[in-house]
């Protein structure tokens, strides 16, 4: 089956000046589909974003939006609507005007504009704020705004830079799931920014992990969670950050030993080069305590942590390895534990390329 | 004695004195001397009552008189004509510079700041360069209008009773171009980028941009533009003096020249400072618009 593509990037550069900021990019994005470009601070991120939105001329490549080349098109053009980390509301208009600016511009009649963004306001809850000034609403309203601003439009896409990075953390919760609704409900095609690893796999179909304007995996969240291609990525993917210990592969390549104290020895899921170093990644939630015996690491307890429900240890004698557990036990700091984890469940990386065996 | 040391060192005390040094300041200085020319506009004042507070009260006939005077209401309309046009001319070419630089191009700052040399220059330098370039034989603006077509023969715009007040303007526009461009620089330079780029998406044009956004969120910043340059443009003295001397025929006279030449010239003190407390009249309703447009910042 093919899908219909709403996006499509095809080896799309950006240089501002001699700083190479996005580098070939590939991207497809089907319509309907709510794709995540995650990554950490600087990566270029919002420089894809505002491209696709037009804000941004990109220096090489093609960039198509439902099958037309966009490459030179303005943004007014483009048929798409962003939400601006900054929210960017009109302060000189009342909620309701910036509702209906896009409405007026297209000389909508004004009883009409009215009609489509009130019915836009109902669904976000904005319906008692209507003639409010931005100044006069919290965080958290101003944030609906710039939705509603978008909705009132039905664009081909929304774009969306980082919008719930200035709510705080409950809201953020809150907001996640009442925007993945929406994109539900209005059949959007979503582009969301974000720097937050559980927003994109809490909201996404499809996750972009970036890194220094490059496209280092994309694919189903837990697909990314379960293969990552690198170690970039399988750090970045997963909270708390999956362990990285140096390791060695054994003679015949069908297990590994891990170059801490007590050289302990996992074995292998499938064979790999024999007698290679290795990086070793064991996601803490993977690992648990057991009885002390073949394939464990023995280790020393440093750092305990407890929300209630779960619990986060840190052993080692720097605390370098972290579990999570999910039930309580009886252990407390000093203790001596053993550690195993499935063989499916280890991952191995190159330590020179970083890339995953 | 030592409550008022330690309220004077560390309470509210310290807050009175800092606002009470200027506060004397203005008073002596700029209160007393208004205060003294608004009474004598209500006084019988002559050369040897001169250097006295209290002579004899006239009540309004200092004004009944100036406004019998058959120059008093020309004076006026020219006044209105060079206050509007002044400030139009000032308001309108600075705005559009303003908006050129604000673009951003490479060295557009370093240019801006050159503009700042107008400001810089004493009303007669300025006065004494248009000079030149209005000179009616070999002045470099008939020149210009002659080469593009727009007169056939010279205008004598210094000595020409129908452009001699159009001489001042011109000059007047000139040098207060450069001080409503950095104000409206500031302001625009204060208009979020991002509205811009949201106005974009939601399909504005250029022009539709400029209207809905520019236009709206300069609002308070051209209240207070227009205010000062009316304050400014009422001050303005040297250049009629360097450029047209108010005449001929009082034809380039204005209130603030006329006011000098009354006191100064034709020792009439009581009419001079007549036509000034009417000044300072318009000038106190201009600072009251000045004000409330600075306190209604839309911002934010
Ligand atoms: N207008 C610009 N001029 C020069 N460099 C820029 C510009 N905009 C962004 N960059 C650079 O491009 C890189 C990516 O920026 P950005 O896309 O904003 O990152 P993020 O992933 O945090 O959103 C950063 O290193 C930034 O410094
Ligand atoms: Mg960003």
């Amino acid at each position: 089956m093919t899908q219909e593509l709403q996006i499509e990037l095809n080896g799309v550069d950006k240089h501002y000046g001699a700083f190479h900021a996005l580098k070939d990019i590939q991207l497809a994005i089907p319509k309907g589909a709510f794709v995540a470009l995650v990554g950490p601070s600087g990566c270029g991120k919002s420089t894809l974003l505002r491209s696709i939105a037009g804000l941004e001329t990109i220096s090489g490549g093609e960039m198509k939006i439902t099958d037309e080349v966009v490459n030179n098109v303005p943004p007014r053009h483009r048929d798409v609507a962003m939400v601006f980390q900054s929210y960017a509301l009109y302060p000189h208009m009342t909620v309701i005007d910036n509702l209906t600016y896009s409405l007026r511009l297209k000389k909508t009649p004004k009883a009409e504009a009215r009609k489509i963004a009130e019915e836009v306001a109902a669904t976000i809850g904005l319906e008692n704020l209507l003639d409010r000034f931005p100044r006069e609403l919290s965080g958290g309203q101003r944030q609906r705004v710039a939705m509603g601003r978008a909705i009132v439009r039905r664009p081909k896409v929304f774009l969306f830079d980082e919008p719930l990075s200035n709510l705080d953390a409950s809201l953020r919760v809150h907001m996640r799931k009442e925007i993945r609704a929406l994109h539900d409900r209005l059949g959007a095609t979503s582009v969301y920014v974000t720097h937050d690893q559980i927003e994109a796999m809490t909201m996404a179909d499809h996750v972009v992990v970036m890194r220094a304007g490059v496209i280092e995996q994309q694919g189903a969240p837990l697909e990314l969670y379960d293969r990552p291609a690198s170690q970039f990525v399988a750090g970045f993917i997963g909270s708390p950050a999956m362990n990285f210990v140096d390791g060695v592969t054994n003679a015949d390549g069908t297990a590994v030993t891990l170059e801490i104290d007590g050289a302990p020895e996992l074995k292998l899921p499938r064979q790999v080069a024999c007698n290679q170093k290795v990086t070793v990644g064991l996601r803490p939630e993977h690992l648990s305590i057991s009885a002390a015996g073949q394939g464990t690491i023995t280790t020393k307890i440093s750092v305990i942590e407890s929300t209630g429900s779960t619990t986060y240890v840190g052993a080692g004698d720097t605390g370098k390895i972290t579990i999570v557990l999910s039930e309580r036990r009886d252990i407390s700091v000093g203790d001596t534990i053993d550690l195993s984890i499935n063989a499916k469940d280890i991952h191995l990386f190159d330590p020179h390329s970083q890339m995953a065996i | 004695m030592k409550r008022i040391r330690s309220s004077i060192i560390d309470g509210v005390g310290f807050d009175l004195v800092l606002v009470g040094i200027p506060l004397v300041f203005l008073l002596l200085f700029s209160g007393l001397p208004l205060v003294y020319n608004v009474l004598m506009s209500f006084q019988e004042v002559d050369l040897f009552s001169l250097g006295e507070v209290f002579r004899p009260f006239v009540g309004l006939k200092n004004y009944r008189a100036l406004f019998a005077q058959p120059e008093f209401w020309p004076i006026m309309w020219n006044t209105v004509i060079f206050v509007f046009c002044s400030i139009g001319g000032q308001f309108i070419v600075g705005f559009g510079l303003a908006v050129f630089f604000n673009t951003g191009f490479r060295g557009s700052t370093f240019i801006r700041g050159l503009f700042l040399v107008s400001w810089v220059m004493p009303g007669l330098v300025v006065g004494a360069t248009w000079n030149w370039i209005l000179a009616g034989d070999f002045g470099v603006l008939n020149y210009l209008l002659s080469s593009i077509g727009v007169i056939s023969e010279n205008i004598f715009w210094r000595s020409d009773i129908n452009y001699s007040l159009w001489a001042v303007i011109i000059t007047n526009i000139w040098l207060g171009t450069a001080f409503n461009m950095i104000l409206l620089s500031v302001g625009l330079a204060g208009i979020p980028k991002d509205l811009y780029e949201a106005a974009s998406l939601d399909g504005a044009t250029a022009f539709q941009k400029f209207w809905t956004i520019t236009v709206p969120m300069m609002r308070s910043t051209t209240g207070a533009v227009i205010s000062l340059g009316l304050i400014f443009t009422l001050q303005q003295f040297d250049l009629f003096a360097a450029i047209t001397g108010g005449g001929p025929a009082n034809s380039s006279n204005v209130a603030q020249y006329w006011a000098w030449e009354l006191s100064f010239r034709q020792y009439d003190f009581a009419r001079g400072a007549t036509i000034s407390t009417i000044m300072i009249a318009v000038v106190m309703v201009a600072s009251v618009f000045y004000v409330r447009s600075t306190r209604h910042e839309v911002r934010g």
